[in-house]
């Protein structure tokens, strides 16, 4: 037990006088009893009690960890990391173009943000991967739950009942023309009514209660093993006005944004957050840029924007790790976000007859 | 805050204190180590502080949509809708207004933006299975003065209009003095005199603590502003964007916690500009290119909006003045949706005539 006195989670005066007193690791506090310490150091016998239960707590959970898993620790090969991006699947977004463009969908354990001028569909996309995330593992979903935190009030229920019911009758479609056991098996338990209460709803008017919202969030998750996803829709509109003090509002956006990532990581789920945008005056013209400026720009991992060219959406990737940058069209249908152009009805005929624009990509996969 | 009531280790709750920490606000907005720096705890200390005082803030427990979907009074739920008391604009909307949430009405003068406002004043008024919401209208009037006289003519008139309703119901309901009007005008003209910052603020606040007083007495259900745009237009010239844009935000804000707090629709009559350039309309008009206006106060204020509807006279008269006359004896007008969370982009036509604003049904000359 070599470990640094200094790192233990101690009052900092505390770790002040121990280190003052000559304590340097943890072994030689173990060799130690409270009444010694107290005296040693000059603090009540509980306070010693209580550090020595502390580093005594930190030094077993550490040593178990050590034995046994590795990964637990933070330290894992490439290779590891690559395995396990590529099995934990993506959130498909029932837009082609949209998934190609991001590598397969929405990732986990990574923040999406969306940025979008008011009524291009950032909120719809919310809704539909809210609902995607729920598809049965044998239709190439991730059979997840949802967290929607909804700051705007724009969550209508009627349109995730739409977009809900849209989905469940395409995976019938898959289904039927399948007829494959596994397919049917788990289309008896993806209802409306089950996906529905697997979207887990938190309203916050303000900027403090979405704080103390994220703070509750790792317990709500332990909780709710099986979510997969965490949307903030949006991000902006609580830390856009009253904001006297920026630089106290871009702390706290990192801060959140520091345990968005933490949570996506330690959870294995995707966060996805929507964004405004705002006019940024340059010297010749002025453009649309994401709010909340530069330093937030920082803070998701992948960035697409919406916009509207004529009559057509558009998204494009703008930020991203691994993809590079392109502009792929969408639609907003009313059984939620799809392809501009369906892709090529495939096989038979009578799929074709009952709804070509519902054919998504879930069958691309599966060929 | 007394911070003896919640549930921590007293050692915790003695350091708070000792800290000088006064509320809960004041925690979420320290960091972590700060707040280890500030107490003089330990960071698994700081930790379960952070999640106590975060519970305490979040007592509202998680909703699943499915409780949102069946529970249909449900204080979060968006369900509930203010009818505009006409079923084909009604049919448009999907049972018409939300009622939390800023909805804009932008229009060209003379679209019939006040009319739809004056029957949502009135519908709002009737039981809630007729689609109102059983309170008062509260209307401001920024740039012209109330259309009384319309108004009592609509009330005359509520009997032909809500032929849905029975006529003991109507007779029931004392439309005119539920419908309350501030004059916003005379308040600016003696303030926009003195045309500083200061005032310009009090001028907000005025307006969102008279509205907020008539809702916490529950006298009011929905809330007009007509117009918005008289507001912030004239007031500030085109250098003074960032401010505008800040007032705008805040208003904004203030309007929102309104709305939710009390459950009130906020319907904001909106004018529309010109739209100069081209790139500007295909960037700013939310995919509608064949309009070439686009509603006033810019892209601050569309962020605020849960709903954006849009009035027009001009493109279907133009098309079939015949056809339009026949049908009513007036102008045809359309209602558009623009932007909203569970609406597709579509329109209806409506008429205004003697008894209120109806929706038509217009074969379309495809």
């Amino acid at each position: 037990m070599q470990r640094d006195v200094g790192s233990f989670p101690l009052a900092p005066g505390l770790r002040a006088k121990l280190i003052g007193a000559g304590f340097q690791t943890a072994q030689e506090l173990l060799e130690i009893g409270p009444c010694e310490l107290s005296k040693e150091i000059g603090i009540s016998k509980e306070e010693a009690l209580e550090t020595l239960q502390i580093v005594r707590r930190e030094c077993h959970s550490n040593a178990t960890k050590t034995a046994g898993e590795p990964e637990a620790v933070g330290k894992c090969t490439a290779l590891e990391l690559l395995e396990q991006e590529q099995s934990q699947g993506f959130i498909i977004t029932f837009c082609s173009a949209l998934d190609d463009i991001l590598g397969g969908g929405v990732q986990l354990t990574k923040i999406t943000e969306i940025c979008g001028a008011p009524g291009v569909g950032k909120t719809q996309l919310c809704m539909q991967l809210a609902v995607d995330v729920q598809i049965p593992e044998c239709f190439g979903g991730l059979a997840g739950e949802a967290v929607f935190i909804d700051t705007e009030g724009s969550f209508m229920v009627e349109r995730v009942v739409d977009i809900a019911t849209a989905c469940v009758q395409h995976c019938q479609l898959i289904a039927e023309t399948h007829q494959e056991e596994d397919f049917q098996k788990s289309l008896e338990t993806f209802s409306l009514e089950s996906i529905l209460s697997h979207i887990y709803y938190f309203r916050c008017h303000d900027y403090t209660e979405l704080l103390a919202q994220v703070y509750l969030l790792p317990d709500f998750l332990s909780e709710h093993s099986k979510v997969r996803l965490v949307i903030v829709d949006g991000i902006a509109f609580p830390f856009r006005h009253d904001f006297e003090d920026l630089s106290l509002r871009t702390r706290l956006l990192n801060g959140l944004a520091q345990q968005l990532i933490s949570i996506a990581n330690a959870h294995k789920l995707a966060v996805v957050l929507t964004n405004q945008m705002t006019t940024r005056i340059g010297q010749s013209q002025s453009m649309l840029v994401p709010a909340l400026g530069e330093s937030w720009g920082h803070a998701a991992t992948i960035r697409l924007i919406f916009h509207w060219e004529n009559k057509q959406r558009l998204a494009t990737l703008y930020k991203s790790p691994s993809q590079k940058e392109s502009t792929v069209p969408f639609h907003i249908t009313p059984y939620g976000f799809r392809d501009v152009h369906p892709p090529p009805p495939s096989q038979t005929p009578a799929e074709v007859e009952i709804n070509p624009r519902k054919r998504p990509r879930i069958e691309g996969d599966k060929q | 805050m007394d911070w003896d009531q919640f549930d921590m280790n007293p050692k915790v709750i003695a350091a708070v204190k000792k800290a000088n920490i006064k509320s809960i606000k004041e925690i979420l907005n320290l960091s972590g180590a700060d707040l280890q720096r500030l107490t003089k705890l330990s960071s698994m200390d700081v930790q379960c502080l952070l999640k106590t005082v975060s519970g305490t803030l979040r007592k509202s427990c998680v909703l699943t949509a499915l409780q949102l979907y069946k529970d249909k009074d449900h204080s979060t739920s968006q369900h509930q809708k203010l009818s505009l008391g006409c079923s084909l604009l009604d049919g448009l909307l999907r049972g018409g207004i939300p009622v939390v949430g800023i909805t804009e009405l932008a229009g060209e003068s003379s679209a019939g933006k006040t009319q739809i406002s004056l029957q949502l004043c009135l519908s709002v008024q009737y039981p809630y299975e007729y689609g109102g919401l059983e309170s008062g209208a509260v209307y401001i009037c920024t740039e012209d003065i109330f259309p009384n006289k319309r108004l009592q003519q609509l009330i005359d008139q509520q009997h032909k209009f809500r032929a849905d309703v029975p006529l003991d119901v109507i007779q029931k309901i004392k439309f005119g003095n539920s419908v309350f009007i501030e004059h916003a005008a005379d308040l600016s003209t003696q303030q926009l005199a003195l045309l500083c910052w200061e005032t310009m603020d009090t001028f907000y606040n005025c307006i969102a603590k008279r509205i907020s007083v008539l809702l916490s007495r529950g006298m009011v259900r929905l809330v007009v502003i007509d117009s918005m745009a008289a507001l912030f237009r004239c007031e500030f010239g085109a250098k003074d964007s960032v401010m505008k844009a800040r007032y705008l935000q805040t208003f904004g804000a203030k309007l929102h916690s309104l709305s939710s707090r009390f459950r009130t629709p906020i319907l904001c009559i909106n004018q529309v500009t010109d739209a100069v350039d081209e790139t500007d309309v295909s960037q700013s008009n939310f995919g509608l290119l064949d309009k070439n206006v686009s509603p006033a106060l810019g892209l601050t204020w569309s962020n605020q909006l849960l709903m954006r509807l849009m009035a027009s006279r001009t493109p279907q008269s133009e098309q079939s003045p015949g056809g339009a006359l026949q049908h009513t004896g007036s102008v045809l007008r359309t209602l558009s949706v623009v932007f909203a969370p569970h609406l597709p982009q579509s329109f209806c036509c409506y008429a205004v005539n003697l008894e209120g604003v109806k929706g038509v049904k217009v074969k379309t000359p495809l």
